[in-house]
């Protein structure tokens, strides 16, 4: 197994990202080729006593910056990391990509360069979120798609039950669509829309809308919602965890095991769905840990082989 | 001009899952929710049928749908007389 490694997207990049990937291949041993600025690769692991031969760098002139944008910047700068990185993947010369850089420009590469599934018009980012019958409920999608429609809502739903029941072993997947109340006619237009092709949909078990404060309860599986309030929700769930956690630890002097499920550094990536490829997005702010963790989340999506069984099951949903 | 329209169009349309009619020289992008994917995909198709490169313009110079098409075929026009 080979993995890409975006070296040059993220807000510590490429330190910390370079020293994820030096921890990655020396306990995991298995081969990274790092894209970016040969130079700066060259000199940032002149600071480690690596001597190995699972690192391999390939030479990528140009980066993404967050405050591009993402599609513009994929067409004007060919020769960027993602760009690279992404091209290796398509090129069978690595088995997956993972980036910290923005989350956009690795969406666009995703589906320019790898191409989408048949009948998924955006790929998006999946993750799991701890629940309280000590399982994990999955929310998708959580950032790489702002703006949805309907029938984006419903891919995603779709892909959550794949991704769940395929990879993930849940059978039947509960799918919920998150909302601002239980009741089918809440929300905005997209959500209401939203609701009633989810309900339609012969192929999911949809068990209705859920609220925020039931994310972690376990009554679904699987939560869908557009990728902006995705984000948002996920962010703020880091924050307010953080939040109690630091609190925790002054009074209790030590923080109880449960805060790591939690950590998002411990978590490090998340994979872009229904795309041909495994491309896995990390925090912006991944440093060494993080880096180590979404290189491991990328490693297990291989192994776990996510793109076959996506396709695989898409493909009979659709026989069906 | 029309043919390169009516091609640009078809693509957008089923791209978006809507009616043709509903895109025409004046339309704006925004009207029929149509995001930079969606009209990177359309420039990358009429790249595709007529086997050519199109420069890279920022997409927000070209709001409607007649704008874009027509800067994109001026430019292929340019390039076959070239």
């Amino acid at each position: 197994m080979r993995i890409a490694l975006d070296v040059m997207g993220g807000d510590y990049a490429p330190q910390e990202i370079i020293a994820g990937a030096v921890d990655f291949v020396e306990r995991e041993k298995l081969k990274l080729i790092l894209v970016g600025r040969e130079e700066v690769i060259k000199e940032e692991l002149a600071k480690y006593n690596y001597k190995g031969d699972l690192l391999e760098i390939v030479n990528a002139s140009e980066v993404i910056g967050m405050d591009e944008s993402p599609v513009a910047a994929l067409r004007k700068k060919k020769d960027a990391s993602i760009v690279i990185a992404t091209k290796l993947v398509r090129e069978g010369k690595a088995d997956a990509v993972v980036s910290c850089g923005s989350t956009g420009a690795q969406m666009a590469a995703a589906v320019f360069i790898l191409g989408r599934m048949a009948d998924i018009e955006r790929p998006p980012i999946i993750t799991p979120v701890p629940n309280q019958n000590d399982g994990y409920t999955f929310l998708i999608d959580v950032g790489a798609n702002v703006d949805c429609r309907p029938r984006q809502l419903l891919q995603f739903a779709l892909l959550g039950k794949v991704y769940a029941s395929a990879v993930m072993n849940i059978d039947n997947p509960r799918i919920a669509l998150l909302n601002n109340g239980e009741e089918e006619t809440k929300g905005s237009h997209l959500y209401v829309e939203a609701y009633n092709l989810l309900k339609e949909a012969g192929e999911i078990n949809f068990i209705g809308n859920i609220e925020g404060r039931y994310i972690f309860d376990g009554k679904a599986d699987v939560i869908v919602c557009d990728g902006f309030t995705g984000n948002i929700v996920l962010k703020t769930i880091e924050g307010v965890s953080l939040f109690i956690a630091r609190n925790v630890a002054r009074e209790l002097g030590k923080l109880p095991s449960f805060f790591s499920k939690m950590d998002y550094t411990k978590i490090g990536g998340a994979p872009l769905l229904g795309i041909n490829g495994v491309s896995i997005v990390c925090h912006g702010s991944s440093k060494r840990e993080a880096v180590y963790n979404g290189l491991c989340v990328a490693r297990d999506c291989v192994e776990k082989d996510i793109v076959r069984k996506q396709a695989a099951m898409l493909a009979q949903m659709k026989e069906n | 001009m029309e043919e390169f329209f009516v091609q640009a169009r078809r693509f957008l349309a089923e791209q978006l899952g809507i009616e043709e009619d509903l895109i025409q020289m004046e339309t704006t992008f925004e009207e029929i929710n149509a995001d930079s994917i969606d009209i990177v995909e359309m420039i990358m198709a009429l790249e595709d049928i007529y086997d050519v490169e199109f420069p890279e313009e920022d997409l927000e110079n070209y709001p409607t749908m007649g704008s874009l098409v027509s800067a994109l075929y001026e430019y292929l026009m340019q390039v076959k007389n070239a």
